[in-house]
């Protein structure tokens, strides 16, 4: 049983890496990203090609792909979302042209990573990071779980606090609240834009190496896939609230745990999203979420 | 009333228009009666199109296809395999993924009355999305992979992949010659390939071999993490594990499986093959899978074969490039047995040269009507390629 804790914490440490950076740019400049799960693809894919030439350490794939994946977002927000949002008439129409544009950003870094790859497994064989194996108390774990475990705890607690008291994450809690009223109080919403984009993009990065590192290799695909879980995390939670994300990330990875751990694996997807319908029956706002839709 | 003038003018150009759309349409009409792929005995250009994944999740399939494909031609043409100056095109189509993009392109390819014949998708779902098309528009068409049904579904439609199933007791006869008789299964349900062998085949033949199967683990197309699962698995200690997973789930259950302390053999599939475990390391190491080529083979063809596309494309093929090999080969052979390039004179010759087998890359090549059969070989991945463990009549 601890064991199957430990797996479902590890899991849902990985969700909350993937989703706080999702999360962090919905709920406060509005910017639903589904470039996200490219961005995380092209980040750890930056990092291979780099360890395929330089047998580099994990902190330096990571820093690499944490690196990537800023500068992917913070492009995307000055070459594509910048102007939707310039040009658009008004709040809803720029939410749809950002959804619909970001589908169109990640099918840039899905196609060079799919023809390079020709679509196979890529991962980190070049970096010299071996992942060692102990036991604690008979819990058998691997250093990349822990270090995953920390690393997924430690930012999303520190992102949630950070919104929550400091001066630049209150302004972007306004920001999330009402743009206007908060530009009027002297937020730049123009800079704060580009640096939580570029945020959530290292995020995604982060979240690339680390996931790579634990799995041996992702495809080209996987960020689509968790792309989907990081939506309901953020939904399950209650948009606008990080610490809804953090206990929605670990309740979607203990559903699949449990399953999983009953031996039914082709029910995972069915039980984690039936159990998250329910919930929305039960709570539309999300298990953290205020009723009227205030970010952060 | 006299109508204006730009009214006339109007009137004129939508006239000439429509005569043009009439003359357009007829000659379409022409096409399709008769055209240049219905005239029996061979032209000097017999044109092919390749309709598959170039690009998107399982483009490695159509591109190792494509790549042996042209190989093939390459050879038959500079052999004079169809006689003087007759020569095999072929043009690739991208379905890039997407069964959409597959309908639409084959609807165009089967309407192109100067096309011969088709090399379908590699994809299940793509493959038996056109596959009744190809019947409606009788176009041979020869599919590679697309191991789903529904895809030989009539006179058109061939496949030169043997069903990854027909050739898996090649695992099941080594588990058992080896004496490693409690085995634990992990397969991905909702692949009908792995589905079928999980459920269906494995079973069958671990009963008829005496072997125990321990436990069998299920999972989704969806699931990335398999530390729950394996460390189930390792709990078991069991002698064997059949690991039946896609490449990026194999690479990641397989380190995983190995972290959790399981040390015994794992018995894979031809999924495996193609360096797909390249990045499972050390993880990887032992794994052995029957799957129908491996570059290690013996036999004078598919040491010429390799020799031959490393030449070419500057590394070793892999299943999907044998299989496209072998199924131009088929299509030149029928070509030839029925001395007609028309689409009946290859339909007519494929089912003849499926009747009579014959040797190919992949070994002795037989059929169960449309579809390839081969013998199968049973490598094991040393960590850099693949070692023959016993070649099931391959070589």
């Amino acid at each position: 049983m601890a064991q199957h804790i430990l797996n479902a914490v590890a899991l849902g440490s990985v969700y909350l890496v993937f989703a706080l950076g999702m999360a962090l740019s919905w709920s406060t400049i509005g910017i639903l990203n589904f470039a996200h799960g490219a961005t995380f693809m092209f980040s750890a894919f930056t990092a291979h090609v780099v360890t395929q030439h330089a047998a580099l350490p994990m902190p330096a794939v990571v820093l690499i792909a944490v690196a990537a994946g800023a500068l992917i977002a913070t492009l995307t927000q000055l070459l594509a979302f910048g102007p939707i949002m310039r040009r658009a008439t008004d709040h809803r129409s720029a939410e749809l042209r950002i959804l619909i544009g970001g589908i169109g950003v990640a099918a840039i870094p899905l196609a060079i990573a799919e023809r390079v790859t020709a679509s196979a497994p890529f991962g980190f064989r070049g970096s010299t990071y071996q992942a060692q194996v102990f036991e604690v108390f008979g819990l058998r774990m691997t250093t990349t779980v822990l270090v995953i475990v920390v690393a997924g705890i430690g930012i999303g607690v520190g992102v949630w606090r950070w919104l929550a008291t400091s001066r630049q994450g209150l302004a972007l809690r306004a920001i999330g609240v009402d743009s206007e009223t908060a530009s009027l109080m002297g937020v730049d919403r123009s800079t704060l834009a580009l640096g939580t984009m570029a945020t959530s993009g290292a995020l995604a990065g982060l979240a690339g190496a680390l996931l790579t590192f634990q799995l041996g290799a992702i495809s080209p695909a996987s960020g689509d896939q968790l792309l989907i879980k990081a939506f309901a995390i953020v939904v399950l939670g209650g948009l606008g609230s990080m610490g809804g994300v953090i206990v929605g990330a670990f309740v979607l990875a203990g559903a699949e745990t449990f399953v999983l751990a009953m031996n039914q694996g082709t029910w995972v997807d069915a039980v984690s999203f039936g159990l998250i319908f329910v919930v929305l029956l039960l709570r539309p706002q999300g298990l953290f979420g205020r009723k009227e839709v205030r970010r952060t | 009333m006299r109508v204006p003038h730009r009214w006339r003018r109007l009137r004129r150009a939508t006239a000439c228009a429509l005569v043009a759309v009439a003359a357009v349409v007829m000659s379409g009409c022409d096409a399709a009666e008769g055209g240049i792929a219905t005239q029996e005995g061979i032209p000097q250009e017999i044109k092919l199109l390749g309709v598959r994944d170039q690009t998107g999740p399982v483009a490695y399939a159509g591109i190792g296809g494509a790549r042996g494909g042209k190989l093939a031609i390459t050879e038959i043409n500079r052999s004079g395999f169809l006689g003087d100056g007759v020569k095999l095109t072929i043009e690739e189509i991208d379905t890039a993924g997407s069964i959409e993009t597959a309908s639409a392109e084959m609807a165009q390819a089967t309407a192109d009355r100067t096309v011969h014949a088709i090399m379908g998708p590699t994809q299940g779902q793509q493959a038996a999305t056109v596959a009744p098309m190809v019947e409606r528009a009788q176009v041979p068409t020869i599919f590679t992979q697309a191991g789903s049904d529904g895809v030989v579904i009539n006179d058109y439609t061939f496949r030169a992949t043997a069903p990854m199933a027909s050739y898996y007791h090649l695992a099941t006869e080594y588990l058992a010659a080896k004496g490693l008789r409690d085995v634990s299964v992990l397969y991905n349900a909702t692949y009908p390939t792995f589905a079928e062998i999980g459920e269906g085949a494995f079973p069958k033949q671990a009963d008829r071999h005496g072997l125990n199967i321990v436990s069998s683990t299920p999972v989704q197309s969806t699931t990335q993490d398999f530390t729950t699962p394996v460390r189930s698995i390792a709990g078991e200690n069991p002698e064997a594990v059949v690991m039946l997973l896609t490449e990026p789930q194999s690479v990641t259950a397989l380190t995983q499986l190995r972290q959790a302390g399981y040390d015994g053999q794992v018995m894979g599939t031809s999924v495996q093959g193609g360096g797909n475990l390249t990045e499972a390391g050390r993880h990887g190491e032992g794994v052995i899978y029957p799957t129908d080529f491996s570059p290690a083979l013996r036999s004078e063809k598919a040491r010429d074969f390799v020799a031959a596309f490393r030449e070419r494309f500057g590394q070793k093929p892999d299943v999907y490039a044998a299989e496209g090999y072998d199924g131009m080969w088929w299509l030149a052979r029928a070509i030839k047995a029925s001395g007609s390039a028309s689409r009946e004179g290859i339909k007519r010759g494929l089912q003849q040269v499926a009747k009579e087998g014959f040797d190919g890359v992949m070994g002795e090549l037989t059929f169960e009507g449309n579809d390839m059969r081969v013998p199968g070989v049973l490598v094991r991945w040393n960590g850099r390629s693949e070692e023959l463990v016993s070649d099931g009549g391959a070589s």
